[in-house]
Formats: structure tokens, sequence, C-alpha cells
């Protein structure tokens, strides 16, 4: 009788949460559909897809979020393994540290990037080139609460510092190390790392915007301040982009893990 | 003949001094073992064996080479620890050709040395699995393989059993010293247990509290201890706190029961103790040994032993026996005469 109750609850809570989170969603599907009138249509999304301007701040965008990804891991695989080998006592402080870009409201973080930034001596926002370079900078932080989590959390599944002995006493030296022994160990930790700051730049708007740069977020923007259907076909096409990657990291860290299983006992 | 040399080696961290005043010199092909008790040092001394550690002072060397600063990469020294640390990324065979792989030696040498060693370890079967599809004990004999594969001029072992099954541990146990022989590889082994130190070793070396206690043959640690710390970690031991009766002749008495040591330093009116190990001990008397009488307190079955627990003029006396059948074996409460030579015991 008990089990009963506790599972018609535990049902009810997930129904409602699901409502919750999908409902809007469909709304804004559903409209997104009716640009056509009458008729459900992919309408909206054609005119999206044709529009040179999605097309280029989405490669843009892209384009910052690989760079920003390539970086974020060299930044911090090597950190964090620094902090796990030697740093340990440290560990609390660089945590508190990496969580600042969740405390730190990003408007306030980006008047305080151009202030410092486009001045002398920096001058980062005289070309295009050099204001990139500072975007990525700044996407770098915005993602790092994800990726020293994701990292953090992938060293912690290893016993790094012995690893590290066993290969230098077998004569390794520190780069033999990390690209043979660290990243090979940290491969799924450091793609859902990836995905998360990806999927964190695509979506991104406030730096974009006031580096005046083409990125998607200020694009979408602004298409949703003139038009009206093709705002909800973005909206559903960034949830989607999202929940895509979510799906590639389930998918590699369970692919992982079957590994593990099915070869072990 | 010195083949590795720690000569007053010390390591402090902060305020906690880890290891001092080290001295050991290890021949060539000889296998000795630390043994103490968990933070005496024995792993901090190992480490800076293996470069992991540098000492505070003092100076470590392999064939008169100064080791001391040398970075771990470049030592040439083959370590194995006690969670097997294996690469979880590679399989058994290349865990074991990893040192050569790094170090740039041809393929064919790097393939040729994984089957000697997978030779070695009886595992040929398994060159292809993970670490993880493998058992704790097959796990640490990858490991050991993996460390000698660079033919190193130094073993080093941290309680690499501690993690095993018991069944297991006393067969990897002598597994290692079959390999450690067939080589002929210097080796330091370190453990707190006894018995292992004791059947593996040419030597032991017994540390506490940062310090060497006592350095021998496993025969000399255990038949001579020569502080009662060894006395007391080394096997089981009755200290009987006795009066001295005879400085010169070394008498000396519990109670009013005389009883002569064997081994006598300088006897003066500081208390002292009369050591004596339980299987010395036997059920009778014997004129001219050393006799004690007193009452049975608990009798406890530890497989092929008994052992007997007296009360000697209030003080505990262990007595140990073979579980034979033809034994007999006194009631708790029972008046019980024991005797023991006069060489079995001595002043500590
Ligand atoms: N990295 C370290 N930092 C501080 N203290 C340490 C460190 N390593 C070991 N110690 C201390 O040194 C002493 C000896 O440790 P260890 O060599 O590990 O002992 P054992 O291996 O005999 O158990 C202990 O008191 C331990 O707490
Ligand atoms: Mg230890």
């Amino acid at each position: 009788m008990k089990t009963k109750r506790i599972n018609f609850w535990a049902f009810f809570w997930v129904v409602l949460a699901f409502l919750y989170f999908f409902l809007p969603m469909y709304g804004t599907l559903d409209f997104s559909l009716r640009m056509k009138k009458g008729v459900l249509s992919l309408l909206a999304y054609q005119k999206v897809l044709a529009d040179p301007q999605f097309l280029a701040s989405f490669r843009y965008s892209a384009i910052m979020g690989v760079i920003t990804v390539i970086f974020s891991i060299l930044l911090f695989v090597p950190t964090v393994y620094w902090i796990h080998l030697k740093m340990r006592q440290l560990r609390p402080l660089v945590e508190i540290i990496t969580i600042l870009p969740f405390i730190i409201p990003v408007i306030v973080y980006v008047f305080g990037l151009i202030r410092t930034f486009s001045g002398p001596p920096f001058q980062l926002t005289l070309t295009p080139f050099k204001t990139d370079i500072l975007m990525v900078a700044g996407y770098i932080v915005l993602a790092m609460p994800y990726m020293f989590r994701a990292i953090d959390v992938g060293m912690q599944t290893i016993d790094v510092r012995t690893l590290t002995e066993a290969a230098q006493s077998l004569g390794a030296n520190w780069a033999q190390i990390l690209f043979n022994v660290i990243f090979p160990n940290l491969r799924t930790a450091i793609l859902s790392g990836a995905l998360i700051s990806f999927a964190l730049v695509i979506g991104e708007l406030i730096l974009g915007d006031f580096l005046a740069r083409p990125a998607l977020g200020p694009y979408m923007v602004e298409v949703g301040r003139d038009m009206a259907y093709q705002p909800a076909a973005l909206a559903i096409m960034s949830y989607a982009l999202t929940w895509i990657c979510l799906g590639l990291i389930t998918l590699f860290s369970r692919s992982n893990n079957n590994q593990r299983q099915i070869l072990g006992r | 003949m010195s083949y590795l040399e720690l000569s007053n080696v010390k390591k402090s961290f902060g305020t906690t001094i880890a290891v001092d005043d080290f001295n050991l010199s290890i021949a060539q092909g000889e296998f000795v073992s630390f043994l103490g008790p968990s933070g005496c040092g024995k792993t901090t001394t190992l480490r800076m064996v293996a470069g992991f550690e540098l000492p505070t002072s003092g100076q470590i060397s392999l064939q008169d080479k100064n080791l001391t600063y040398l970075p771990p990469n470049k030592r040439n020294v083959g370590m194995v620890f006690q969670s097997y640390a294996l690469f979880p990324n590679m399989t058994v065979a290349d865990n074991i050709g990893y040192g050569l792989k790094v170090t740039g030696k041809p393929k064919k040498e790097t393939n040729a040395r994984i089957k000697e060693m997978l030779g070695l370890i009886h595992m040929e079967e398994q060159h292809n699995k993970f670490p993880s599809q493998l058992s704790g004990g097959q796990q640490q004999r990858v490991a050991l393989a993996r460390a000698l594969a660079i033919r190193p001029q130094v073993l080093l072992l941290d309680e690499p059993l501690s993690a095993l099954d018991a069944k297991i541990r006393l067969e990897l146990r002598l597994e290692i010293r079959r390999i450690q022989q067939q080589l002929g590889i210097t080796t330091i082994y370190v453990t707190h247990d006894q018995e292992e130190a004791l059947s593996l070793s040419d030597r032991i070396v017994v540390m506490s509290k940062g310090k060497m206690e006592q350095v021998g043959t496993p025969a000399q640690i255990y038949t001579s201890p020569e502080t009662e710390f060894v006395a007391n970690f080394v096997g089981q031991i009755n200290l009987l706190p006795v009066k001295v009766v005879s400085p010169t002749q070394g008498k000396v008495k519990v109670g009013e029961q005389i009883l002569q040591a064997g081994k006598f330093g300088h006897l003066n009116g500081n208390p002292i103790r009369l050591a004596v190990r339980p299987e010395e001990l036997n059920h009778g008397f014997i004129e001219g040994a050393n006799n004690l009488s007193g009452k049975v307190e608990a009798i406890s079955y530890l497989g092929s032993i008994v052992r007997i627990r007296l009360d000697v003029e209030g003080n505990p006396i262990s007595m140990d026996v073979f579980n034979e059948r033809k034994l007999t074996i006194p009631s708790v409460g029972d008046d019980y005469q024991v005797t023991f030579p006069v060489e079995a015991c001595w002043i500590i």
C-alpha cells in the first residue's frame, strides 16, 4: 500500500515538472509553425535559415564557441591537474573563484572588461580581431564554472597523483604524462565541459551585444524586436541545439561506461 | 659492497619530522624491507629514493652516483604502489610497454620486452585486456611487470599487497620473491606486516616515529630484538616487570619467584622487564630452567596455535602451543606451571 502511494506522488511530481518545462516550449513550437495562416508549416524556419545575417552570426558564434572550448581545455586541464597534484589545499579557494561568473552579473562583468581593456595600454576594442580576442577571453571566464567543474569531477574519478608518479617513475616527462595519461582518462569529462561551454557561447547575448560583434545572441534579440514568428523558430532551434549537446554528453559518457562494463567483469 | 646508499637522510614536513637520521647501505641484489607501524616514515623514505620527495638533508646515492636531486623520470627506479596505479586507458601490454615507449626504445625491443614480462608474471593470455577487466591480484602483477620492464636498477614496492585478500596476498608474496630472485634485482619493500617482512627479506629495517630502530636479518630481528619497540612490534612478546636480585649474575624476581635472565647488560636500580616469546614457554617444571607458576586466565584458539593466557603475580603472560590432538588444554582458573630456558629470555 505504502509503495503505491509513493509511486503515485512521484508520478504526480514528474508529470507536473514535465508540464512546467514543456508546456511553454510546446506553445512556442506551435506558434513557430503558424506563420502561414490556417496551416502548420515550417515557413518561419525557412525564413530564418534563408536570412544571410542568421547564417553569418551563427557561423561567427560557432567559431567563437570552438575557439573558446579549445582554449578553455588548454587552460583548465593543466590548471586543475596542477591543483589536484600539488595544491590540494587551494582547491576550495579556486572553486569559489570559478563560481564568480554566477555571482557577478554578466553586465557588470562586461562593463569591467570594456573599461579595463578598451583603453591604453591594451586597446583591445580597436579592431574587430582584437575585440574577438577579448570576446573569447570573456567567454572563457563565463564558461569557467562549467569547464572547471567538469574537469574537476573527472580528476576526482582517477587517482591523479599516483598515476602521475607511476608515469614519472617509468621515465615520462610532463607533456607525455598530460597527453598519454591525463587527457585520455578525462575524455568524457572534457567533452561534457566542452559541449556545455559551446552551448553557452552560442546562446550568449550580453558580451556580443556590448562589444558590438555579430554574434547569434544579439541577432536573436534584434529579430525578436522586429518580427513575430521567426524568434519563436529561433528559440526552438537554439533549444534543440542545447538538447543535442546534452544528448551527446549523455551518449558519450554512457558509451564510455558501457565500454567499461562490457569489457569489465 | 654498497650499491644503494642513504646517508643521514632527513625529511620534515613543516614541523613534523617524518624521517630522521636514516643511514642504510644496501647491497646489489639485496631484498630489504622497511617494517613499522603506519605513519613511521616508511613511505616517505621510499619516496625519497624514488625522487617524489626531496630530503630536507642528507644524501642518496646509487652506485656512487648522487641521486638526491635527480627528478624521478631520470632515475631508472621502478615503483609499485599499493593502489596498483595502472593506466586505465591502456591495455595490459601497453601498460607494461609504457616506460619503454616514453623513453623512445625501438618498437621491436619494446614488444619483445612486453612478451618477456608477460611470461614472467604468467599473464600472456591477458595482454589485450584493460585494467578494469582484471582482478586485484592480476592488476598488481601487471604493475610489477610494468615497473620491471624498464630494467630498473632498484625496485621499490610500497605495501603492494595491502589491498588484496589474504589468500591472494600469500600467493603474490611468493611470486614477488621468486621474480626478485630470478632477476636478482635490488629491492626495497615497504610493509607494516611483520610476516611479509620476515618471510621475504634478506634484511629488515624496523622503523618507529621516523627513526630506524633496528636493522638485521629476519632471524636477528626476531630472536634478538634490541629495543622494546622491536620486541613488541615483531612477533608476540611477554614483558614481565621484575626486580633485580643479583645484578652481577642477572638474577631477577617476580613476586617471590626467582628467574635467571639469559642476556642482561648493566643492571641498576631502574625498573626493568624480562622479555620472553610466548612460544618459548612450555607446561611443566624443569630443574635449572626458569619456572613460573600462575593461574589460567583465558584460552584462545588461533588455528594451528592455542594461546593460553596466565596471570603470574598479577602480570599477564602468554604461552603459545601447537594445536595438537594429544594436547591437554587446561581450564580457566586452573593453577598452571610453565617453564622456559634461560637463553630464551633477556632483559629489556
Ligand atoms: N606530504 C606530506 N605532508 C605532510 N606530512 C606528511 C606528508 N607525507 C607524510 N607526512 C607525515 O610524515 C609521517 C610519515 O608518513 P609516511 O612516510 O607516509 O608513513 P608510513 O608510510 O610509514 O605509514 C606521518 O606523520 C605523515 O603524516
Ligand atoms: Mg605508507
